[in-house]
Protein backbone atom coordinates (compact mmCIF):
# COMPACT_ATOMS: atom_id res chain seq x y z
CA UNK A 1 0.00 0.00 0.00
CA UNK A 2 2.54 2.20 0.93
CA UNK A 3 4.91 1.46 -1.58
CA UNK A 4 1.67 2.04 -4.10
CA UNK A 5 1.39 5.29 -2.81
CA UNK A 6 5.04 5.93 -3.14
CA UNK A 7 4.90 5.08 -6.71
CA UNK A 8 2.06 7.30 -7.59
CA UNK A 9 3.78 9.83 -6.35
CA UNK A 10 6.89 9.26 -8.18
CA UNK A 11 4.78 9.19 -11.51
CA UNK A 12 2.95 12.07 -10.56
CA UNK A 13 5.96 14.60 -9.88
CA UNK A 14 8.14 12.84 -13.20
CA UNK A 15 6.54 15.78 -15.36
CA UNK A 16 7.76 18.47 -12.76
CA UNK A 17 10.72 16.80 -12.18
CA UNK A 18 11.84 16.48 -15.96
CA UNK A 19 10.77 20.64 -16.12
CA UNK A 20 12.98 21.44 -13.33
CA UNK A 21 15.63 18.81 -14.17
CA UNK A 22 15.88 20.29 -18.32
CA UNK A 23 16.05 24.14 -17.16
CA UNK A 24 18.72 23.50 -14.11
CA UNK A 25 20.72 20.59 -15.75
CA UNK A 26 23.24 21.09 -18.08
CA UNK A 27 21.09 18.89 -20.42
CA UNK A 28 20.55 20.62 -23.85
CA UNK A 29 18.68 20.11 -26.50
CA UNK A 30 21.08 21.56 -29.09
CA UNK A 31 22.15 19.08 -31.17
CA UNK A 32 24.74 21.00 -33.65
CA UNK A 33 26.87 18.74 -33.43
CA UNK A 34 25.05 16.00 -35.60
CA UNK A 35 22.79 18.73 -37.36
CA UNK A 36 23.78 22.15 -37.20
CA UNK A 37 20.60 23.85 -37.70
CA UNK A 38 18.84 21.00 -34.91
CA UNK A 39 17.25 22.00 -31.20
CA UNK A 40 14.44 22.12 -30.07
CA UNK A 41 12.34 23.20 -26.70
CA UNK A 42 10.95 20.11 -24.89
CA UNK A 43 9.74 22.49 -22.08
CA UNK A 44 7.68 24.29 -23.82
CA UNK A 45 6.12 20.52 -25.34
CA UNK A 46 6.10 19.41 -21.82
CA UNK A 47 4.21 22.37 -20.44
CA UNK A 48 1.89 22.25 -23.14
CA UNK A 49 0.98 18.61 -23.18
CA UNK A 50 0.56 18.34 -19.37
CA UNK A 51 -1.55 21.66 -18.60
CA UNK A 52 -3.75 20.36 -21.56
CA UNK A 53 -3.88 16.65 -20.05
CA UNK A 54 -3.07 16.73 -16.73
CA UNK A 55 -2.58 20.43 -15.27
CA UNK A 56 -2.97 19.10 -11.18
CA UNK A 57 0.69 17.75 -12.24
CA UNK A 58 2.09 21.14 -13.21
CA UNK A 59 1.11 24.36 -10.91
CA UNK A 60 1.09 27.56 -12.50
CA UNK A 61 3.45 28.57 -10.30
CA UNK A 62 6.30 25.73 -11.04
CA UNK A 63 6.53 26.61 -14.61
CA UNK A 64 6.95 30.18 -13.55
CA UNK A 65 9.93 29.00 -11.49
CA UNK A 66 11.22 26.78 -13.87
CA UNK A 67 11.40 30.03 -16.45
CA UNK A 68 12.96 32.25 -13.92
CA UNK A 69 15.69 28.95 -13.67
CA UNK A 70 15.87 28.38 -17.32
CA UNK A 71 17.21 32.78 -17.81
CA UNK A 72 19.37 32.25 -15.09
CA UNK A 73 21.28 29.32 -16.65
CA UNK A 74 21.05 30.47 -20.58
CA UNK A 75 21.60 34.15 -19.49
CA UNK A 76 18.36 35.66 -20.65
CA UNK A 77 16.92 38.55 -19.18
CA UNK A 78 15.08 37.19 -16.04
CA UNK A 79 11.32 36.66 -16.50
CA UNK A 80 11.21 35.96 -20.48
CA UNK A 81 11.06 32.56 -20.15
CA UNK A 82 8.51 32.50 -17.52
CA UNK A 83 6.67 34.86 -20.01
CA UNK A 84 6.90 32.24 -22.68
CA UNK A 85 5.94 29.05 -20.42
CA UNK A 86 2.94 30.97 -19.14
CA UNK A 87 2.15 32.38 -22.49
CA UNK A 88 1.95 28.67 -23.61
CA UNK A 89 0.44 27.36 -20.06
CA UNK A 90 -2.42 29.98 -21.02
CA UNK A 91 -2.90 28.80 -24.90
CA UNK A 92 -3.20 25.32 -23.18
CA UNK A 93 -5.69 26.12 -20.67
CA UNK A 94 -7.63 28.21 -23.26
CA UNK A 95 -7.87 25.22 -25.26
CA UNK A 96 -8.90 22.93 -22.59
CA UNK A 97 -11.89 25.00 -21.66
CA UNK A 98 -12.74 25.30 -24.83
CA UNK A 99 -12.62 21.69 -26.43
CA UNK A 100 -14.07 18.23 -25.54
CA UNK A 101 -12.31 15.86 -27.43
CA UNK A 102 -8.65 16.09 -28.52
CA UNK A 103 -6.99 14.09 -30.98
CA UNK A 104 -2.47 14.26 -32.34
CA UNK A 105 -3.69 16.37 -35.01
CA UNK A 106 -5.89 18.66 -33.14
CA UNK A 107 -3.26 19.25 -30.05
CA UNK A 108 -0.40 19.29 -33.08
CA UNK A 109 -2.38 22.51 -34.23
CA UNK A 110 -3.03 23.89 -31.71
CA UNK A 111 0.38 23.95 -30.26
CA UNK A 112 2.18 25.09 -33.54
CA UNK A 113 -0.52 28.09 -32.77
CA UNK A 114 0.78 28.75 -29.03
CA UNK A 115 4.75 28.14 -29.99
CA UNK A 116 4.63 30.34 -32.79
CA UNK A 117 2.45 33.02 -29.96
CA UNK A 118 5.62 32.16 -27.04
CA UNK A 119 8.59 32.18 -29.30
CA UNK A 120 6.84 35.14 -31.25
CA UNK A 121 7.00 36.79 -27.54
CA UNK A 122 10.27 35.58 -26.81
CA UNK A 123 12.18 37.34 -29.82
CA UNK A 124 10.07 40.71 -29.69
CA UNK A 125 10.94 40.74 -26.04
CA UNK A 126 14.56 39.68 -26.82
CA UNK A 127 15.38 42.24 -29.25
CA UNK A 128 13.80 44.90 -28.57
CA UNK A 129 13.92 45.55 -25.17
CA UNK A 130 17.30 43.37 -23.90
CA UNK A 131 20.56 43.89 -25.58
CA UNK A 132 20.96 40.43 -26.57
CA UNK A 133 20.91 39.74 -30.44
CA UNK A 134 18.57 37.23 -31.55
CA UNK A 135 18.84 35.27 -35.00
CA UNK A 136 15.41 35.12 -36.40
CA UNK A 137 16.96 31.99 -38.81
CA UNK A 138 17.80 29.96 -35.73
CA UNK A 139 15.05 30.85 -33.91
CA UNK A 140 12.39 29.33 -36.81
CA UNK A 141 14.56 26.42 -36.93
CA UNK A 142 13.83 25.89 -33.25
CA UNK A 143 10.38 26.54 -33.62
CA UNK A 144 10.13 24.28 -36.67
CA UNK A 145 11.89 21.24 -34.66
CA UNK A 146 9.80 21.95 -31.96
CA UNK A 147 6.60 21.21 -33.49
CA UNK A 148 8.18 18.50 -36.09
CA UNK A 149 9.07 16.83 -32.74
CA UNK A 150 5.80 17.20 -31.02
CA UNK A 151 3.79 14.11 -32.04
CA UNK A 152 6.98 11.98 -30.53
CA UNK A 153 6.93 13.35 -27.39
CA UNK A 154 2.81 13.13 -27.75
CA UNK A 155 3.12 9.37 -27.69
CA UNK A 156 5.46 9.27 -25.36
CA UNK A 157 4.02 11.39 -22.64
CA UNK A 158 0.46 10.06 -23.53
CA UNK A 159 1.85 6.18 -22.06
CA UNK A 160 2.75 7.95 -19.39
CA UNK A 161 -0.10 9.16 -19.05
CA UNK A 162 -1.88 6.09 -19.24
CA UNK A 163 0.01 4.81 -16.41
CA UNK A 164 -0.70 7.31 -14.11
CA UNK A 165 -4.00 6.89 -14.73
CA UNK A 166 -4.18 3.01 -14.73
CA UNK A 167 -1.99 3.62 -11.34
CA UNK A 168 -5.11 6.17 -9.65
CA UNK A 169 -7.80 3.60 -10.70
CA UNK B 1 -21.99 34.95 -33.20
CA UNK B 2 -22.37 36.71 -29.82
CA UNK B 3 -22.74 33.15 -28.36
CA UNK B 4 -19.00 32.62 -29.88
CA UNK B 5 -17.74 35.93 -28.50
CA UNK B 6 -19.13 34.80 -24.96
CA UNK B 7 -17.38 31.12 -25.04
CA UNK B 8 -14.29 32.72 -25.76
CA UNK B 9 -14.57 35.59 -23.06
CA UNK B 10 -15.16 33.11 -20.80
CA UNK B 11 -12.56 30.55 -21.65
CA UNK B 12 -9.76 32.87 -21.79
CA UNK B 13 -11.29 34.29 -18.33
CA UNK B 14 -11.10 31.30 -16.63
CA UNK B 15 -7.88 30.50 -18.00
CA UNK B 16 -6.33 33.65 -16.61
CA UNK B 17 -8.21 33.79 -13.81
CA UNK B 18 -8.34 29.53 -12.48
CA UNK B 19 -7.06 28.45 -9.53
CA UNK B 20 -7.15 25.25 -8.41
CA UNK B 21 -5.17 23.01 -5.96
CA UNK B 22 -2.01 22.64 -8.15
CA UNK B 23 -2.36 25.80 -9.72
CA UNK B 24 -2.16 28.01 -6.51
CA UNK B 25 -1.56 31.09 -8.31
CA UNK B 26 -3.50 32.43 -10.83
CA UNK B 27 -2.07 33.04 -14.71
CA UNK B 28 -2.86 36.44 -15.08
CA UNK B 29 -0.93 37.28 -11.59
CA UNK B 30 2.10 35.45 -12.24
CA UNK B 31 2.58 37.35 -15.87
CA UNK B 32 2.16 40.30 -14.48
CA UNK B 33 4.95 39.06 -12.03
CA UNK B 34 6.86 37.77 -14.97
CA UNK B 35 6.46 41.30 -16.82
CA UNK B 36 7.89 43.11 -13.64
CA UNK B 37 10.85 41.19 -12.83
CA UNK B 38 11.79 41.20 -16.97
CA UNK B 39 11.44 45.07 -17.06
CA UNK B 40 13.24 45.47 -13.44
CA UNK B 41 16.14 43.23 -14.75
CA UNK B 42 16.21 44.98 -18.21
CA UNK B 43 16.40 48.46 -17.03
CA UNK B 44 19.19 46.97 -14.55
CA UNK B 45 18.15 49.25 -11.22
CA UNK B 46 20.76 49.34 -8.81
CA UNK B 47 18.70 46.84 -6.05
CA UNK B 48 17.91 44.06 -8.33
CA UNK B 49 21.70 43.58 -9.46
CA UNK B 50 22.74 41.99 -5.70
CA UNK B 51 19.31 40.25 -5.82
CA UNK B 52 20.72 38.64 -9.60
CA UNK B 53 24.01 37.90 -8.18
CA UNK B 54 22.97 35.67 -5.26
CA UNK B 55 19.91 34.00 -7.47
CA UNK B 56 22.76 33.48 -9.75
CA UNK B 57 25.54 31.92 -7.90
CA UNK B 58 22.88 29.71 -6.07
CA UNK B 59 21.52 28.40 -9.32
CA UNK B 60 25.02 28.04 -11.06
CA UNK B 61 26.01 26.00 -7.94
CA UNK B 62 23.00 23.80 -8.09
CA UNK B 63 23.19 23.08 -12.01
CA UNK B 64 26.67 21.88 -11.39
CA UNK B 65 25.34 19.39 -8.80
CA UNK B 66 22.47 18.71 -11.18
CA UNK B 67 24.43 18.11 -14.37
CA UNK B 68 26.87 15.98 -12.48
CA UNK B 69 25.10 12.52 -13.74
CA UNK B 70 24.86 13.61 -16.99
CA UNK B 71 28.98 14.16 -16.71
CA UNK B 72 29.61 11.17 -14.76
CA UNK B 73 27.63 8.50 -16.60
CA UNK B 74 29.62 8.95 -20.26
CA UNK B 75 33.27 8.92 -17.87
CA UNK B 76 31.41 5.46 -15.93
CA UNK B 77 30.69 3.81 -19.13
CA UNK B 78 34.19 4.78 -20.87
CA UNK B 79 35.88 3.45 -17.80
CA UNK B 80 33.80 0.26 -17.81
CA UNK B 81 34.81 -0.33 -21.67
CA UNK B 82 38.54 0.47 -20.74
CA UNK B 83 37.85 -2.28 -18.27
CA UNK B 84 36.73 -4.88 -20.57
CA UNK B 85 39.32 -3.96 -23.13
CA UNK B 86 42.12 -4.30 -20.72
CA UNK B 87 44.01 -6.68 -22.12
CA UNK B 88 44.51 -4.62 -25.42
CA UNK B 89 45.21 -1.59 -23.61
CA UNK B 90 47.93 -3.48 -22.16
CA UNK B 91 49.37 -4.64 -25.09
CA UNK B 92 48.96 -1.13 -26.55
CA UNK B 93 50.22 0.59 -23.53
CA UNK B 94 53.57 -2.01 -23.84
CA UNK B 95 53.89 -0.68 -27.13
CA UNK B 96 53.51 2.95 -26.18
CA UNK B 97 56.18 2.64 -22.73
CA UNK B 98 59.05 1.59 -25.92
CA UNK B 99 57.95 4.37 -27.52
CA UNK B 100 58.62 6.67 -24.55
CA UNK B 101 61.51 4.89 -23.29
CA UNK B 102 63.69 5.35 -26.54
CA UNK B 103 62.47 8.94 -26.16
CA UNK B 104 63.89 9.37 -22.93
CA UNK B 105 66.99 10.21 -24.05
CA UNK B 106 65.90 13.16 -25.75
CA UNK B 107 63.70 14.11 -23.21
CA UNK B 108 66.57 15.18 -20.93
CA UNK B 109 68.31 17.48 -23.80
CA UNK B 110 65.41 19.67 -23.90
CA UNK B 111 64.46 19.74 -19.36
CA UNK B 112 67.77 21.45 -19.78
CA UNK B 113 66.78 23.38 -22.57
CA UNK B 114 63.61 24.32 -21.28
CA UNK B 115 65.50 24.76 -18.09
CA UNK B 116 67.65 27.60 -18.95
CA UNK B 117 65.27 29.46 -21.63
CA UNK B 118 62.48 29.45 -18.26
CA UNK B 119 65.86 31.35 -16.56
CA UNK B 120 65.96 34.11 -19.51
CA UNK B 121 61.60 34.91 -19.03
CA UNK B 122 61.80 34.78 -15.14
CA UNK B 123 61.03 38.18 -15.30
CA UNK B 124 58.20 38.18 -16.74
CA UNK B 125 56.69 35.21 -16.44
CA UNK B 126 56.30 36.22 -13.08
CA UNK B 127 54.51 39.49 -13.82
CA UNK B 128 52.34 37.62 -16.10
CA UNK B 129 51.27 34.66 -13.64
CA UNK B 130 50.71 37.63 -11.01
CA UNK B 131 48.10 38.71 -13.27
CA UNK B 132 46.00 35.58 -14.71
CA UNK B 133 43.95 33.51 -12.17
CA UNK B 134 42.89 29.58 -13.62
CA UNK B 135 39.19 29.02 -13.56
CA UNK B 136 36.92 26.05 -14.01
CA UNK B 137 34.01 25.70 -16.56
CA UNK B 138 30.73 25.62 -14.41
CA UNK B 139 28.25 25.22 -17.18
CA UNK B 140 28.48 25.17 -20.77
CA UNK B 141 24.98 24.55 -21.76
CA UNK B 142 24.71 25.01 -25.75
CA UNK B 143 21.91 27.13 -26.34
CA UNK B 144 20.97 28.10 -30.31
CA UNK B 145 20.77 31.70 -29.28
CA UNK B 146 23.19 32.80 -26.94
CA UNK B 147 27.08 31.00 -26.59
CA UNK B 148 28.28 31.24 -23.12
CA UNK B 149 30.06 29.44 -20.41
CA UNK B 150 30.11 30.12 -16.84
CA UNK B 151 33.08 30.04 -14.55
CA UNK B 152 33.93 29.53 -10.97
CA UNK B 153 35.34 33.28 -10.80
CA UNK B 154 33.65 35.99 -9.88
CA UNK B 155 34.05 39.50 -8.51
CA UNK B 156 35.75 37.81 -5.41
CA UNK B 157 38.47 36.79 -7.22
CA UNK B 158 39.01 40.31 -8.63
CA UNK B 159 36.76 39.52 -12.20
CA UNK B 160 35.41 42.75 -13.94
CA UNK B 161 33.21 42.93 -16.70
CA UNK B 162 34.85 43.12 -19.94
CA UNK B 163 38.07 40.65 -19.08
CA UNK B 164 39.50 39.03 -21.27
CA UNK B 165 39.51 35.11 -21.48
CA UNK B 166 42.02 32.62 -22.65
CA UNK B 167 42.02 28.72 -23.07
CA UNK B 168 45.89 28.01 -22.88
CA UNK B 169 46.96 31.32 -24.47
CA UNK B 170 44.25 31.31 -27.04
CA UNK B 171 40.97 33.92 -26.98
CA UNK B 172 37.97 32.00 -26.02
CA UNK B 173 35.60 34.99 -24.71
CA UNK B 174 35.23 38.48 -22.59
CA UNK B 175 33.56 38.52 -19.40
CA UNK B 176 30.66 39.76 -19.56
CA UNK B 177 28.29 39.24 -16.37
CA UNK B 178 29.88 39.05 -13.38
CA UNK B 179 28.65 37.81 -9.53
CA UNK B 180 29.87 37.58 -6.36
CA UNK B 181 31.57 33.77 -7.19
CA UNK B 182 30.48 32.97 -10.71
CA UNK B 183 30.83 34.79 -13.98
CA UNK B 184 29.29 34.81 -17.45
CA UNK B 185 31.66 34.86 -20.39
CA UNK B 186 30.51 35.58 -24.23
CA UNK B 187 32.20 33.46 -26.14
CA UNK B 188 33.81 34.54 -29.65
CA UNK B 189 31.25 32.78 -32.01
CA UNK B 190 28.49 34.46 -30.14
CA UNK B 191 26.10 36.17 -32.29
CA UNK B 192 26.60 39.39 -29.66
CA UNK B 193 30.55 39.06 -29.86
CA UNK B 194 32.59 42.20 -31.55
CA UNK B 195 36.53 42.01 -31.07
CA UNK B 196 39.46 44.03 -32.77
CA UNK B 197 41.39 41.72 -34.92
CA UNK B 198 44.53 42.14 -36.59
CA UNK B 199 46.15 39.42 -38.96
CA UNK B 200 48.73 38.74 -41.93
CA UNK B 201 51.97 40.53 -43.01
CA UNK B 202 50.57 43.79 -43.05
CA UNK B 203 48.88 44.12 -40.07
CA UNK B 204 45.32 44.27 -41.52
CA UNK B 205 42.53 45.59 -38.97
CA UNK B 206 39.06 43.90 -38.82
CA UNK B 207 36.24 43.20 -36.39
CA UNK B 208 36.17 39.46 -35.60
CA UNK B 209 32.23 39.45 -35.39
CA UNK B 210 30.06 35.89 -34.17
CA UNK B 211 27.73 34.26 -36.47
CA UNK B 212 26.13 32.08 -34.23
CA UNK B 213 27.97 29.19 -35.94
CA UNK B 214 31.21 27.55 -35.06
CA UNK B 215 33.85 30.04 -37.41
CA UNK B 216 33.06 33.61 -36.41
CA UNK B 217 33.25 35.88 -39.72
CA UNK B 218 35.92 39.16 -40.14
CA UNK B 219 34.20 42.00 -41.14
CA UNK B 220 35.13 46.02 -41.63
CA UNK B 221 38.00 44.79 -43.68
CA UNK B 222 39.69 47.24 -46.45
CA UNK B 223 38.21 47.31 -49.65
CA UNK B 224 38.53 45.05 -51.98
CA UNK B 225 40.41 42.85 -49.94
CA UNK B 226 40.54 38.98 -50.37
CA UNK B 227 41.35 37.07 -47.52
CA UNK B 228 44.05 34.27 -47.95
CA UNK B 229 43.47 31.01 -46.22
CA UNK B 230 45.74 29.64 -43.46
CA UNK B 231 46.65 33.23 -41.68
CA UNK B 232 46.94 33.64 -38.32
CA UNK B 233 44.81 36.22 -36.53
CA UNK B 234 45.33 38.34 -33.14
CA UNK B 235 43.50 40.70 -31.18
CA UNK B 236 45.25 44.22 -31.91
CA UNK B 237 44.21 45.63 -28.67
CA UNK B 238 42.75 48.77 -30.43
CA UNK B 239 39.67 48.65 -28.04
CA UNK B 240 42.10 49.01 -24.81
CA UNK B 241 40.64 46.27 -23.42
CA UNK B 242 42.39 43.33 -24.71
CA UNK B 243 45.94 42.44 -24.93
CA UNK B 244 47.57 42.99 -28.32
CA UNK B 245 48.33 39.24 -30.25
CA UNK B 246 46.38 36.89 -28.23
CA UNK B 247 46.40 34.07 -30.73
CA UNK B 248 42.33 33.88 -31.86
CA UNK B 249 42.57 31.10 -34.96
CA UNK B 250 43.18 31.10 -38.70
CA UNK B 251 41.32 32.42 -41.62
CA UNK B 252 39.39 30.75 -43.98
CA UNK B 253 38.60 31.08 -48.03
CA UNK B 254 35.07 32.16 -46.86
CA UNK B 255 36.09 35.29 -45.03
CA UNK B 256 35.62 33.27 -41.79
CA UNK B 257 38.13 32.36 -38.98
CA UNK B 258 38.59 29.01 -37.58
CA UNK B 259 39.15 28.97 -34.07
CA UNK B 260 42.49 27.42 -32.28
CA UNK B 261 39.93 26.88 -29.20
CA UNK B 262 36.75 25.00 -29.60
CA UNK B 263 34.44 26.84 -28.03
CA UNK B 264 32.25 23.27 -27.05
CA UNK B 265 35.37 21.79 -25.09
CA UNK B 266 36.92 24.06 -22.81
CA UNK B 267 37.11 22.99 -19.36
CA UNK B 268 39.63 25.54 -17.83
CA UNK B 269 40.03 28.77 -19.08
CA UNK B 270 42.14 31.78 -17.79
CA UNK B 271 41.45 35.51 -16.94
CA UNK B 272 43.65 37.96 -18.05
CA UNK B 273 43.31 40.49 -14.58
CA UNK B 274 46.33 42.62 -16.05
CA UNK B 275 43.82 44.85 -18.22
CA UNK B 276 41.70 45.61 -15.42
CA UNK B 277 39.58 48.91 -15.96
CA UNK B 278 36.33 49.92 -14.33
CA UNK B 279 34.45 50.20 -17.77
CA UNK B 280 30.68 50.01 -17.16
CA UNK B 281 29.23 48.25 -20.71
Amino acid sequence: MIISKIANKGLNIGPLFFLYYLSISEIDTYFENFFEILSFNIQLIIIYFWVLKRPSLLGNGHIFFAGLINDVVMGFPLGISSLCYLIISLMATYIKNMSVNTSITSDWFTFFLAAMFSNGTFLILASNFSEIQINFLDMSYNTFFTLIFFPFFWFLFNVYNSMIGNRNV
Amino acid sequence: MSSSRDDFGIAIRSALLQRGAATKFSLISLIVLASIIFILDINNFTFTKPIRSIINDGIYRVSLVASTPTKVLPEAVESMRNFIDIKKENQRLKTELEIFRQKELNVEYLTNQNRNLKKILETEDKILKSNIILSKVLIDKSSPYLKSIIINRGSKSGVLKGLPVLDKENLVGKVVETNYLSSRVLLLNDLNSRIPVTFGGEGVQAILKGNGGTKPSLEYLPEDFIIEPDVDVFTSGKDGIFLPGSPIGKTTQDGEVKLFSDPNQLSFVTIDLSKQRKEVF
